[in-house]
């Protein structure tokens, strides 16, 4: 009888503890290893503050979290479309800029503004209501999408700069035995597709939707996935896959720490990025659930800050959203460190902003046509 | 006229020697080929782990960095204690829970046993994806009520759901098996009911006890689906945290290095606690011998 | 057993009522209605509007692919599995567990981890190739037998458990007076021993079949995307939050769920004997 009363001591005692802990906590909800641990490390020693960082894979299951308040976040990480929905649903609160000193000291990348304006736009025209989305957003990483592909085939890079979506597309007369991968999400093949037709990707109608389906098909797709496309092509079992920049140069990076020179790496799997192409931004916001707001602007705060960011972009391999920082990585130039100077080689060729191309940030559809989408996808998956 | 004499095939004999040697060698092929399919995979995880690149479709040098690593990485570790903390709690309350559960169901007599039985087998042949979507809308419900459930406490609740059943399952049998004189005699010598029940039961039905555990905490350490339906406040198990971070990037290969070991732990526990048993009889048989008894 | 004990059972009476069916009826209600969290009571419509999800060609082929690959890694199971649980039973080793200790210890391996080496040994470069200089399955990843490989050897070591318990209860006895009645080895297999281990294919084959049927993280890994299943479409419904459509599927599993219950009621009356 004694054990048992100890045994359940003990276990309440268990209870008891884990659920108590005398720091302030923020928590956050952030894109799987989309963070440099040293940087959370660093705030968390500055600032005395415990970080619980939960990690879920893709904008929706963002969205459902926030939805569900399942948990209450302090701060979330989701991309531009989430963030339309989000804030046209109330769920964002607005920022606290006189609590954001550091912003005050830098200037967001071209890109960046171009961003933000282009979802005003869509905005405006979906609902008629003009809003701001910097009152709600502060930058974290934003990128390009473009097609990796594997070098080893003899012309592919020649085809692909000549001809450009036609190439992945139209597997009847570009390289027929070449294997395609495709991104899982739905609305990414739809927007591909349509950059294709030289469309505008936000453009959902039924005729477009019968239109994409095609395309989709003529592609013959070999894999559907996400981070098995950029490893597949890198290991010579893809020919060419629509990604994130980013992916591409997470993969350069952990070859370039194996002691590869930035040529060799290109000369086995490249990154093309197309004149028409999407764009996204995942920017720091803070939902209506969250407890801790003081710890949440500190937090934004301490990322705006140049150094951070740099030091975040050094292990996470996207685009710095602002210039100060993008000028801290291009200082690496003339880095001693071979590590750190084709890091910044890399970053300057393929986040170069001086070529002409279209951006189109995607936009967040209503749940019947995403839902349309995703059927006419697994239909072209299945069929 | 001659004579045929009858062969042993006229009474029904049939030659299998050859058959029987050529059934052998299948026999070997076959146990080969099927711990070969069994084992593939975690000898890849094994050399993924030892592997010094990062890159899984290479292999480069041997080196034990990864192991060491593995506290180094902050999410890696969080997941790992969070699995830990989960199904230690719900493996400890399930086997307490389980067996006194089972003996109450034992009592009830033979007809409304069978229906409740039938009931518990429930959450043991419920696919996890209905399990855990339904106990994930039933949660939300409650939620109204209590807006900070989802997290630690979901997460047990729903081990608890699937991991008492197999505890019960697990020791109904050796109750059957018990001598329900046992019991009566020691009412007779005036032990009251819960003590007797602590005293002479709990003891009888030890094995299944430790098995519905076993059991338990097994399944509560690899389930995905339904924790990953069931999940909030950062509570997130390994299974839901190597879910997420395929999907994004590259795992650490610290997490091969975490998985080897686990399964190399295990393998020296299980081997370690037959050995004791041995020890345990071997013991006992010779104190039988001293005493002049036979078994 | 001293009758005062029942009231132990009354607790787990009350949460098993609870548990198994107030989520089921929360999901059924959910299919049949546009329930949702930005629906409140009073606008609860119910239809059967979502039933035409069923309609759709990938649905339809979804189930079809469940549905086979459930059959097809039951049955190979079966084969396998029975002819390891039988040779544990003959073998003259002194220590099974040790032996049932190597056939349970994978499954201690995270599943999601164990997949994934499969994906990457199975693709056209990989690892092993890098080491020994030669591919050891062929370039079959992303096709149905690499998921047919997959499923089986992962869902094995459930039958191989309830086979081998099943025969492991067998009385000897019996078996050695069909032999002295003269039927040779096979026969005393096909016409005593198998029967008599009936009840643990059965157990072992809903145990392989269920979770085959409604599993999505292996033949997504697997099959590189290529291969839809009824639970790669449930899944995607949860990510993309409409639990409606993903309700109702869920629903149309839980027929053959219950139906093997059922069936396994048949077979096993006092509903005791799972393991």
């Amino acid at each position: 009888m004694k054990k048992i009363i100890l045994m359940a001591g003990l276990l309440s005692l268990l209870l008891v503890l884990s659920a108590c802990n005398s720091k302030p906590k923020l928590r956050i909800l952030n894109w799987g290893e989309y963070i440099n641990d040293e940087v959370v490390k660093n705030f968390e020693d500055e600032f005395g503050i415990d970080v619980v960082i939960s990690v879920a894979d893709s904008n929706e299951l963002f969205y459902s979290k926030i939805k569900s308040k399942t948990t209450a976040f302090d701060l979330v990480i989701p991309s531009d479309y989430m963030i339309e929905k989000m804030a046209e649903e109330d769920m964002l609160l607005t920022l606290d800029y006189p609590k954001l000193p550091n912003y005050a000291n830098v200037t967001y990348m071209d890109g960046v503004e171009q961003i933000f304006a282009s979802m005003t736009d869509t905005t405006f025209e979906r609902t008629g209501a003009t809003i701001d989305y910097k009152a709600y957003a502060v930058p974290y990483f934003w990128g390009t999408f473009g097609i990796i592909y594997n070098n080893r085939v003899d012309g592919l890079e020649e085809a692909l700069y000549t001809n450009g979506w036609e190439v992945y597309f139209e597997a009847d007369n570009y390289f027929p035995t070449a294997r395609r991968g495709m991104y899982d999400v739905p609305q990414f093949a739809f927007a591909a597709a349509m950059m294709y037709m030289d469309k505008n990707p936000n453009d959902y109608s039924l005729a477009n939707l019968d239109l994409v389906r095609t395309v989709l098909e003529t592609a013959d797709f070999t894999e559907w996935g996400d981070d098995t496309l950029k490893r597949n092509v890198e290991a010579n079992n893809l020919d060419m896959a629509f990604t994130y920049t980013g992916d591409y140069l997470d993969r350069l990076y952990i070859q370039l720490s194996e002691d590869k020179t930035l040529d060799e790496v290109r000369d086995e799997f490249d990154l093309y990025i197309p004149d028409t192409t999407m764009v996204f931004i995942d920017a720091m916001v803070i939902p209506n659930t969250a407890t801790n707001l003081d710890a949440a602007h500190q937090f934004i705060n301490y990322l705006i800050k140049p150094e951070n960011a740099a030091l975040n972009a050094e292990v996470v391999g996207y685009a710095v959203a602002t210039e100060e920082a993008f000028d801290i990585i291009m200082s690496y130039l003339e880095s001693e460190d071979l590590e750190k100077k084709n890091w910044a080689v890399a970053n300057s060729i393929y986040y170069n902003m001086e070529v002409e191309r279209t951006y189109y940030p995607l936009t967040s559809l209503n749940p019947t046509d995403t839902d349309a989408i995703g059927t006419m996808v697994q239909n072209v998956i299945t069929g | 006229m001659e004579n045929k004499r009858a062969t042993l095939k006229d009474y029904g004999y049939r030659d299998f020697t050859v058959m029987n040697k050529i059934y052998k060698v299948l026999k070997k092929f076959f146990v080969v080929f099927i711990i070969f399919g069994l084992y593939i995979s975690i000898v890849v995880i094994a050399i993924q782990s030892i592997n010094e690149s990062r890159i899984i479709s290479e292999f480069t040098n041997v080196s034990f960095k990864w192991y060491t690593n593995i506290f180094q990485e902050e999410e890696l570790m969080q997941a790992i204690k969070n699995t830990f903390l989960v199904s230690g709690i719900a493996t400890i309350l399930a086997t307490f829970l389980g067996t006194f559960f089972a003996i109450g169901l034992y009592a009830l007599g033979k007809k409304v046993r069978v229906i409740w039985m039938l009931l518990n087998n429930v959450p043991i042949l419920n696919a996890d994806i209905v399990t855990g979507f339904s106990l994930m809308l039933m949660f939300r419900l409650l939620m109204v009520v209590f807006p900070n459930i989802f997290g630690l406490f979901t997460l047990v609740m729903a081990h608890l759901f699937f991991t008492i059943p197999y505890v019960v399952l697990s020791v109904m049998p050796k109750l059957k098996e018990t001598d329900p004189n046992l019991m009566d005699a020691a009412l007779d010598l005036g032990v009251r009911p819960y003590k007797a029940l602590i005293k002479v039961v709990i003891p009888a039905i030890k094995a299944g006890i430790f098995s519905g555990m076993l059991l338990a905490l097994t399944m509560s350490i690899d389930d995905f689906v339904i924790s990953y339906f069931n999940t909030g406040a950062g509570f997130d198990n390994l299974s839901i945290w190597i879910y997420a971070v395929i999907g994004r990037r590259n795992l650490t290969p610290s997490v091969y290095a975490f998985s080897t070991l686990l399964t190399l732990f295990t393998l020296i526990g299980l081997l370690t606690y037959q050995f004791l048993q041995k020890q345990k009889k071997g013991k006992k048989n010779e104190k039988n011998n001293i005493n002049g008894r036979t078994s | 057993m001293n009758k005062e004990f029942k009231v132990l059972a009354k607790p787990y009476m009350v949460w098993l009522s609870i548990l198994v069916f107030v989520p089921i009826l929360a999901m059924v209600l959910i299919s049949i209605s546009n329930l949702d969290s930005s629906v409140s009571v009073g606008e609860l419509v119910i239809s059967l509007n979502h039933f035409k999800l069923l309609l759709e060609s990938s649905t339809l082929i979804a189930f079809r692919n469940s549905l086979i690959f459930a059959t097809a890694t039951t049955f190979l199971s079966f084969v396998f599995g029975y002819f390891i649980a039988y040779e544990i039973k003959l073998s003259k080793f002194k220590n099974k567990f040790i032996l049932l200790t190597i056939i349970i210890l994978p499954m201690w391996s995270n599943l999601i981890l164990r997949t994934e080496s499969l994906a990457n040994i199975m693709s056209e470069n990989n690892i092993l190739k890098s080491i020994l200089g030669f591919n050891l399955f062929g370039n079959i990843s992303g096709t149905w037998m690499a998921v047919l490989f997959g499923l089986v050897f992962t869902y094995m070591p459930f039958m191989i458990l309830s086979v081998y318990t099943a025969l492991e209860k067998i009385d000897f006895a019996l078996e050695e007076a069909a032999l002295d009645l003269g039927l040779p080895p096979i026969k005393k297999f096909w016409k005593v021993v198998f029967p008599l281990s009936l009840k643990g294919v059965v157990t072992g084959s809903i145990m392989v079949f269920l979770p085959t049927l409604a599993g999505f993280a292996i033949p997504k890994i697997l099959s590189r995307g290529q291969i839809v299943f009824i639970g790669t479409i449930i899944e995607n419904k949860f990510v993309y939050t409409n639990y409606n459509h993903g309700a109702l599927l869920a629903v149309v599993i839980l027929f053959f769920i219950l139906g093997s219950i059922l069936l396994l009621t048949k077979f096993d009356k006092e509903g005791e004997t799972l393991l």
